[in-house]
């Protein structure tokens, strides 16, 4: 089988391994949004939903490891292509161009929300994974307020969920280009999409605290 | 034809050679007609130059029609300049305005060492080219040329793919410096013809593999090389390369070659 | 000089495949002993690099360019002729054939273009199957279209850029067998002479144009497919790498130079706007389809086009060739086109421009069909001039393009050196005294596909080679020759650039030796380029040093060759007593102003030997014999 990790070692190979764990975390955050969604059916419905999510019990287990061995994945990746396409241009222009129009403020800055997003990940589940956090004496209503209601973390989390949307911005379409489905009459509808997602993103998880401390 | 001329402000990068340290110098272009081309404009600066004693900027250049792929420099940070689809020999002077400061500095990338002032060195094109950019029919071999015929859909994109002049510019915008547009178009063009269906999971691994091999960075979809390619080639063609590298890695008996 | 040309008897259908039984040939095991070096890596030399070397030879192939893919076979437009007949409107090979023949106005061999017109079909498979997108239609077939001089559609196309896509298939043919090992590419090497050992051409000199390192190749047989000379007029529609130097080292190395003063006049270029001008740019003669070309009635007239109503104009070329019309061959609309200009009819700034008008085609078909025809064009067309072809008439005028005279070979396409073999534009074989449009790029690849792998092989088998290395006696000779030419270019430290040098010549031999001859202007003119030859050696200034990439060297040799090649040609339009194809004397015309042949006395191929430095060429002939075609006063009325 080491044909495969060769395969998978190409720029090619590596990149859509990229946009395949990539594409799961889309799934991921699309998942994620619409369970919390459930914020806007009170508190008794937000924690049910919680409630019927751990009772999944292993089948969580499995999600969760897949998710993080496509984090390891991800960012290992990641890594390695910000270090390898540093190494492909050692002399840099002296003029920066302005006004071509390729790249946008959200491919651009991949690695960086990428990071950014990393330590996100971090301080969220450090405050909210059952894993971590002690659900048992307060459920996750409860949790939820207690957490929103500091300031400095609100804005953590505001500011790090405007940095996923803009990752994802450039991440599902070019997720989709990678893998190859790029079609003349699909492609400017995925274009669309990932802003459009990005915005659902922003729009959608940036309300649920503002929701949750409205609810309390 | 306007017959108006300007004075332009150039920087422009001077290194004598490959190991040899480089830095931007400083010239006039004066009484630059607008009807003359950005080459034109290099033309009159090095005869100049040469009158004055002193060595010429080089740069490469042939046909100055837009087809060699030989020019090609960023200008203001631009690969051939400023103009949507346009090579550097047929920019014209009547897109930059009297007085304008003009920076222009060679392609840049570590596949692409610079040889003399603007001049670099793609052989890893070629390379790349030598690694499957080919249907393997020998003189003599073909069969009559109307007995396959190919939709007029995809032989008009693999015309779409085929105008690739590989200049190099989609190498020199991509902020990694990666290869993928031009590589792509070649594996595109092939993949799209009945002719070159039955070696395109060999052509498709092999190209990949002596592209990465030639130290080109990788491709995070950007699309500034769909940008600034002079001859428009889509980044479809990088989608269509990501595909018949799944079907090659995946549905083929192929293996990636070794590259020494 | 002896010139035997080597044409097998027998039925002129035949000659080819009865030649391919005569010629020895190479035991497939044995080939890979031998040695072939081929210059250049246009669509002769990339086409025979690559056949021969999947044959089995080991190949060298050189080229001045940074890629083999750069040669400027890559800017022909338009097409490439073949006999298919796919659209069963009477072509044959023998048609193909007496129009290529008749177009050269009579004055190419009748075996070899026979021989072109057969193997024109060989080369659309080929390519077909080498994965060159054609033009084709809705049911996936090929498509056709008719083009400059011809009746039948028997064009074969990629967009507007046909030769491009025919240069790259051979190019991917040859890096193919660079991988493969069987070709060795030197790219950035421009070849300074060639190495003859007992009377052999055994190698080549070069100088690798990025170190300045002068590097000796040796082989079993020399193949040149350098292109064509058109540069000699500075403002040609050749890139600007194009050069003689190759041809004309083999010349002076005693390859004989045949009919130097047949150079074709491409009617539809973009008109010349400024003396800052590097080169000319063609317009594609496929818009002549579409395009109608006109001047105003009136001498002098300085109205817009818009302003200039229907019956002021002259539709000339419809005018004077009804049947032909906007579609009369090249020489022909060139010369009317000067003659329009000379008459003050001329339009544009300079008053050197026709127009070439889309408004009947736009009404007819619909913008949007012109587009998807000429889009590329058009856009090239704006790019340049800065005017929207889709509403203002194009102005176009003739330019330099392609030259029909080259080195002297035979059948087996070999010059009068035995091992040196000439391709392509660079050979004088197969255009006549004019070239059709589609013809070069089916006789480049003709040459290199299919032509040279079969004579090489008789050469190869029937010549006994002695040991001979690169470091024989005349590889150093000429190496010491070749070091001391650039030393001299070097230390001359004048005060004139060699583009200043150049240009004047360029302007020289336009005027004197353009579309337009008389004795008395080429007389004259080769006085002026004596001058400036000799100032240019005396006068010349060139920065830079030997020993790395030095472009204003690389030009210094090449405007010296042009500075000399430019008498052989004056030479041979001074001998060459009568008009016919592109080679227009005004001594020697019709009363309708229509070029005059000499069938009697002037069919023949002039060929100048080298005689030594100061000393006139010798002049040879070659009678062509005609036993197949009546010859007949080219008539496209």
């Amino acid at each position: 089988m080491t044909w495969v990790l060769r395969m998978f070692s190409t720029s090619i190979g590596k990149k859509q391994l990229m946009a395949v764990t990539g594409l799961l975390f889309l799934l991921f955050l699309t998942t994620h949004l619409l369970g919390n969604l459930s914020i806007y059916g009170g508190s008794p419905a937000f924690v049910a939903y919680a409630e019927h999510l751990h009772a999944l019990g292993k089948l969580l287990v499995v999600a969760e490891v897949g998710l993080v061995v496509a984090l390891i994945i991800h960012v290992t990746l990641a890594v390695i292509l910000f270090f390898e396409n540093r190494r492909s241009r050692p002399v840099k222009y002296a003029v920066d161009k302005s006004g071509g129009g390729g790249r946008t403020f959200s491919s651009r800055t991949m690695p960086y929300t990428g990071l950014l997003i990393l330590g996100f990940i971090v301080v969220h589940l450090t405050t909210f994974s059952h894993h971590i956090v002690d659900q048992t004496t307060r459920n996750i209503f409860q949790i939820a307020v207690a957490v929103f209601s500091q300031k400095l973390y609100l804005a953590i989390y505001l500011l790090g969920v405007l940095v996923v949307a803009f990752h994802v911005r450039h991440g599902l379409w070019s997720a989709f280009q990678t893998v190859g489905a790029n079609h003349p009459k699909y492609m400017p509808f995925i274009q669309k999409l990932s802003i459009v997602f990005a915005v659902i993103v922003a729009i959608g998880f940036g309300s649920l605290p503002l929701a949750i401390l409205a609810l309390r | 034809m306007s017959g108006k001329t300007i004075n332009l402000t150039l920087k422009v990068w001077r290194q004598p050679g490959a190991k040899a340290p480089g830095r931007l110098e400083t010239y006039r272009a004066e009484n630059i007609s607008t009807d003359a081309s950005f080459l034109e404009m290099l033309d009159i600066v090095n005869e100049g130059l040469t009158l004055e004693g002193k060595e010429p900027v080089a740069f490469d250049h042939d046909c100055r029609e837009g087809i060699c792929g030989m020019c090609g420099s960023v200008v203001n940070g631009r690969p051939h300049g400023p103009e949507r689809e346009t090579t550097l020999c047929q920019l014209h002077m009547r897109h930059f305005a009297d007085g304008d400061t003009v920076v222009i500095e060679p392609f840049r990338a570590r596949a692409l060492p610079v040889v003399k002032d603007l001049v670099v060195d793609r052989s890893a094109l070629d390379q790349v080219m030598a690694a499957g950019g080919f249907i393997s029919v020998n003189t003599g071999q073909a069969p009559e040329a109307n007995s396959l015929p190919v939709p007029k859909d995809k032989a008009d994109l693999a015309m779409d793919a085929a105008a690739c002049i590989g200049c190099g510019a989609c190498i020199a915008a991509c902020p990694n410096a990666s290869a993928m547009l031009f590589t792509s178009a070649k594996v595109s063009q092939f993949a799209l013809l009945p002719h070159g269906r039955p070696e395109a999971a060999r052509r498709a691994l092999a190209m990949l593999a002596q592209m990465d091999a030639c130290g080109f960075g990788n491709c995070t979809n950007h699309q500034e090389c769909e940008v600034e390619c002079p001859k428009g080639i889509s980044i479809s063609n990088i989608a269509r390369l990501n595909r018949e590298f799944i079907k090659a890695a995946l549905g083929s008996a192929e293996e990636l070659p070794v590259i020494k | 000089m002896e010139l035997d040309s080597k044409i097998p008897g027998g039925p002129l259908e035949t000659k080819w495949e009865r030649h391919h039984f005569d010629l020895k040939l190479v035991n497939p095991a044995n080939k890979r002993k031998y040695e072939i070096i081929v210059v250049g890596t246009g669509l002769a030399g990339g086409s025979a690099s690559a056949s021969l070397a999947e044959l089995g030879y080991r190949v060298k192939t050189f080229c001045i360019q940074d890629s083999p893919r750069r040669a400027h076979s890559i800017a022909a437009q338009g097409g490439i002729n073949a006999a298919k007949n796919y659209p069963n409107d009477g072509d044959s090979i023998w048609r193909l054939f007496y129009d290529t023949i008749k177009g050269g106005d009579f004055r190419a061999r009748e075996a070899n273009v026979y021989r072109l017109a057969q193997v024109s079909n060989l080369i659309i498979d080929h390519c077909v199957a080498q994965g060159i997108p054609f033009a084709r239609e809705y049911g996936g077939l090929l498509a056709n279209r008719s083009f400059g001089g011809a009746q039948v559609s028997r064009t074969f196309y990629a967009r507007g850029q046909t030769g491009q896509q025919l240069l790259l298939g051979a190019y991917s043919s040859l890096v193919r067998q660079v991988a493969r090992g069987q070709v060795t590419m030197f790219p950035r090497r421009e070849m300074l002479d060639v190495v003859l050992v007992n009377g052999q051409a055994r190698g080549i000199v070069v100088r690798n144009l990025v170190t300045g390192e002068i590097e000796r190749h040796a082989a079993h047989a020399v193949v040149l497919a350098t292109g064509g000379y058109g540069n000699v007029f500075f403002l040609s529609t050749n890139g600007m790498g194009c050069n003689v130097t190759a041809a004309f080292r083999a010349y002076k190395k005693g390859a004989g130079f045949a009919n130097p003063c047949f150079t074709q006049i491409h009617p539809t270029c973009i008109p010349v706007h400024g003396d800052y001008q590097s080169k000319l740019t063609l317009m594609s003669e496929s818009l002549r389809n579409d395009g109608r070309v006109w001047v105003p009635k009136k001498a002098r007239d300085t109205r817009r086009p818009h302003d200039i109503p229907e019956d002021e104009r002259d539709y000339y070329l419809e005018r004077i060739y009804p049947s032909f019309g906007n579609l009369a061959p090249r020489d022909i609309s060139s010369r009317a086109a000067k003659r329009m200009c000379d008459e003050g009819k001329g339009v544009g700034p300079t008053g050197r421009a026709v127009y070439l008008d889309f408004a009947d085609a736009i009404q007819r078909l619909g913008k949007a069909e012109i587009e998807a025809r000429y889009g590329n064009l058009f856009q090239m067309y704006e790019k340049i001039v800065a005017e929207d072809p889709y509403t203002t008439p194009m102005m176009i005028y003739p330019a330099s393009h392609y030259t029909m005279g080259g080195l002297w070979v035979d059948y087996n396409l070999m010059s009068t050196i035995p091992g040196l073999f000439v391709l392509g534009e660079a050979n004088f074989s197969d255009h006549g005294a004019n070239r059709l449009g589609a013809s070069a790029l089916m006789q480049g690849l003709a040459d290199g596909y299919f032509v040279i792998p079969n004579t090489i092989n008789g050469y190869l088998a029937g010549t006994k080679f002695g040991e001979v290395t690169d470091s024989h006696e005349a590889f150093k000779e000429s190496e010491a020759e070749v070091e001391a030419r650039v030393q001299k270019l070097l230390s001359i430290k004048g005060k004139r650039t060699v583009q200043d040098f150049h240009r004047e010549l360029g302007s020289i031999m336009w005027e004197y030796c353009g579309m337009g001859r008389t004795d008395e202007g080429m007389t004259k003119a080769r006085k002026l380029v004596a001058d400036v030859k000799a100032e240019f050696w005396e006068n010349v200034t060139v920065p830079g040093s030997h020993a790395d990439l030095n472009q204003s060297l690389e030009n210094a040799g090449r405007v010296a060759d042009f500075l000399e090649f430019a008498d052989v040609m004056l030479l041979d339009g001074l001998a060459r007593r009568e008009s016919c194809g592109c080679h227009f004397n005004e001594a020697f015309q019709t009363e309708e102003n229509e070029a005059l042949r000499d069938d009697v006395n002037m069919a023949h191929v002039a060929v100048w030997e080298y005689a030594g430095e100061g000393k006139e060429p010798i002049f040879h002939k070659e009678p062509l014999k005609f036993e197949f075609v009546k010859l007949a006063t080219r008539s496209y009325k």
